[in-house]
């Protein structure tokens, strides 16, 4: 930083030829350097941490308008944060981003309901998972003809453009549903009050977080989504720390505090012990 | 750390690493010219064997200390860390067949004739519970520097207990009902979906994590160890620069000061620490590779492997209990189904798809390793002679093992639960789970070889530096002895 500044104070009285050279001996100094944090760097060498979380996940991730962000997701991520001893801010990472962000620098740390699959582990590594949801079915409280996945036969399930989840009924399952389109998991939750659809099944974090007082979750779960916390591919030390805290996150009892926080009104059978890691390696 | 200690002794412009380096006398000279008293002959020739022998020490102590590195690292990964490690690994795979015996035997009931037979079974239970708590006592050892590990191996331990009452009680009960094969009494199996919840969501997590944070400690010892070595070499370099620098000098002096040719005694003493800052460098570039090769090749594919095999027996487990428990069959499938992607992962939404991609995947190999999971890193890093035979067998006795399951699931949905029980206590799951104990058994060679191969090459580094430091300082002695009497 010292040679920056006085190269360019001696070049400013001397024209061109002077400021060239300033600037290709800072170019010179600069790039090294720029290339050297890139290497090998991990987030335990950072002041401080970007985290990238949902900013439109109610119960999970939500960005209010005065710009703060609230949820599971960021009671977590600040809990990993501290135990790792640095401040930490948020910014949205919304889904198609989440990997860039990693793999681009903009964001130290994802937490935002980003399920383990084996293709995202080829770009991108994952401490945790720090909660394995499971895809469960939401129903109006009334209903009582639901008790598991294969009841939902020949009834009227809401599919959400672009997400995946009714899928794992009717084709993974191949449970015969007539599907009713909808652009989001709000408007599901609308149309299954105005009994337009018989049920919504997605992630049971996700369902918790709509569930109202005229609907229940089924408690049949029927897949695991383990919600993992991204991380640069390479950075093993951070992602083992990452690990402890979420370790300890289970031992001192405030990953139970924070699930009953966020999650207990919508009557989900939730769990308390720590989930089976992915492992750093 | 104590290498860094002899920097200061170490004068900065001895950076030559060439023997004969010209920068390299200077640090001789530049205390010479602040003492004035050793202006005379003798003096200077006192002065310069001084630090010869001081040279000598220092060559002698870099050596030790990164020998002794080169051996705690070896030892860690070797034979304390490393095999204990491996050990925690086998604690998921005890446990999980632990669940895996007690489903099987509420699912054979009295009937006679599938699988191994019931007193077969119980045996298998008892042996998988005494290794277990074998494992935990070696992760207990482990984790004694840690204390989130010690709260985990602890909280594993408690859950043990509990998991060993549900299930004799399930036994009892499964007993006295006296059922066919197939699905218990619903008393029975409420009493061992508590125990196999507890198994598969509380206690082989923490199992499996416990074998993570092992794996860690091993890997933090491994690169602190490492990068010792690696520096250790580098100082012994330079130590040895040093000295052989200062020998020359002297040699110089003594020939240019005496008009004789060569001073024997002194010659030897050059030869002597430039054969041990070779042979010193050599060897500790040895064992840098063989810790490397060790860690890399050997450590961590037995780690890899052991999850593998501990989780493939999960999934035998599931396949149990998919026939065991109807209501929570999907359930079941849906694990079964995430497991054996984790295994090996081909793209596939539900069974039907990835036996299909499976199949695909595997006609293309080892034209082409298409997949990913465990046994895809696997199938990439091919190192070692017979490997690749080795996980081509796995290969095929793993899709054998899926194709049987098809059947199984097939046989269930057909109302042929009989022959679905009969398939799943087949022979299958046996034989690709001994494809894969061969494989994991041939890493295994390989990492105990690296370390013989290291333990080997240390042979004798005891005795070797302190003898030719104290050889190379008596032959100094002895060089200049006759020279400084001359002036008596």
């Amino acid at each position: 930083m010292v040679t920056l500044t006085r190269k360019r104070r001696a070049g400013r009285g001397n024209g061109r030829p002077r400021r060239a050279a300033a600037v290709a001996l800072v170019a010179a100094v600069a790039i090294p350097l720029a290339s050297a944090c890139a290497a090998g760097t991990s987030i335990l060498d950072k002041d401080s941490l970007v985290i990238g979380v949902k900013p439109d996940q109610p119960g999970l991730g939500v960005k209010a308008r005065d710009g703060k962000f609230s949820g599971f997701d960021i009671d977590v991520a600040t809990y990993i944060a501290r135990k790792l001893g640095k401040p930490a801010t948020f910014v949205a990472a919304p889904s198609s981003e989440r990997e860039k962000m990693l793999m681009g620098g903009s964001a130290d740390l994802v937490v935002a309901t980003y399920s383990i699959t084996p293709e995202r582990k080829t770009k991108v590594s994952f401490g945790g998972p720090y909660y394995v949801a499971h895809q469960d079915t939401l129903v109006r409280a009334g209903e009582s003809g639901v008790t598991n996945v294969r009841d939902l036969r020949d009834r009227k399930l809401c599919q959400v453009t672009g997400s995946n989840s009714w899928r794992r009924v009717k084709e993974e399952r191949k449970i015969p549903v007539t599907l009713v389109q909808s652009a989001s998991y709000s408007e599901c939750v609308r149309d299954l009050k105005a009994s337009t659809v018989d049920a919504v099944s997605t992630d049971d974090l996700i369902l918790a977080g709509f569930a109202t007082s005229g609907t229940k979750i089924v408690n049949a779960p029927f897949s695991d989504e383990r919600y993992g916390v991204g991380i640069r591919t390479g950075d093993v030390d951070g992602c083992e720390a990452v690990n402890k805290a979420i370790t300890e996150m289970y031992q001192d009892g405030t990953a139970k505090k924070l699930l009953q926080k966020w999650f207990a009104k919508s009557g989900l059978a939730l769990s308390f012990t720590v989930p089976q890691f992915e492992g750093c390696g | 750390m104590t290498l860094s200690a002899p920097a200061p002794t170490a004068p900065a412009p001895a950076t030559g690493p060439g023997p004969a380096a010209p920068p390299a006398p200077a640090p001789g000279f530049t205390p010479l010219r602040r003492i004035r008293r050793v202006r005379t002959v003798p003096g200077r020739i006192r002065l310069l064997a001084a630090l010869a022998v001081a040279a000598v020490l220092l060559l002698f102590a870099t050596v030790a200390l990164a020998i002794g590195h080169a051996k705690d690292g070896l030892n860690a990964i070797g034979h304390t860390a490393g095999p204990q490690v491996v050990a925690t690994a086998d604690l998921y795979f005890a446990l999980s067949d632990m669940d895996a015996q007690v489903a099987n035997l509420l699912l054979t009931g009295r009937s006679a004739g599938l699988g191994p037979g019931r007193q077969a079974t119980l045996d298998r239970y008892d042996e998988r519970r005494s290794q277990a708590d074998r494992a935990v006592l070696q992760a207990a050892d482990l984790a004694s520097g840690d204390a989130t590990e010690q709260v985990t191996v602890r909280a594993l331990l408690d859950g043990l207990g509990r998991y060993e009452q549900l299930a004799s009680r399930a036994l009892v009960l499964d007993e006295q009902s006296r059922h066919e094969a197939g699905p218990p009494p619903q008393a029975v199996l409420d009493v061992y979906r508590q125990a196999t919840d507890l198994m598969r969501l509380d206690l082989l997590p923490k199992a499996y994590n416990l074998t993570l944070d092992s794996g860690t400690i091993v890997r933090h010892a491994y690169l602190a160890e490492l990068s010792a070595v690696q520096m250790g070499r580098v100082w012994v370099g330079l130590a040895g620069a040093l000295a052989l620098a200062i020998l020359i000098v002297l040699q110089v002096f003594l020939s240019r000061g005496f008009r004789r040719t060569f001073n024997l005694p002194l010659l030897i003493a050059t030869l002597v620490t430039g054969a041990l800052t070779v042979a010193a460098v050599v060897v500790l570039q040895h064992e840098g590779g063989v810790l490397t090769d060790a860690k890399e090749n050997g450590f961590n594919s037995v780690l890899a492997l052991s999850r593998a095999r501990a989780i493939g027996n999960t999934m035998h487990g599931d396949e149990s209990r998919y026939l065991l428990d109807p209501q929570r069959a999907d359930t079941y499938e849906q694990v079964y189904l995430d497991k054996s992607q984790a295994v090996l992962y081909v793209p596939g939404g539900n069974l039907d798809k990835y036996y299909a991609a499976v199949d695909a995947g595997l006609a293309a190999y080892p034209g082409k390793a298409d997949f990913l999971g465990f046994y895809g890193s696997e199938a990439a890093h091919v190192t070692l002679p017979g490997q690749r035979e080795a996980i081509g067998k796995v290969l095929k006795l793993y899709q054998a093992f899926q194709q049987n399951d098809q059947r199984i699931r097939r046989s269930a949905e057909g109302g042929m639960r009989r022959n679905a029980i009969g398939d799943a206590m087949g022979p299958a799951f046996g034989a690709y789970d001994d494809a894969l104990v061969q494989l994991t058994a041939l890493h295994r060679e390989a990492f105990d070889s690296a370390v013989r191969d290291g333990d080997d090459a240390l042979g004798g580094w005891n005795v070797v530096p302190p003898v030719a430091a104290l050889a190379a300082i008596l032959l100094i002695l002895i060089g200049v002895r006759p020279r400084l009497a001359e002036y008596r």
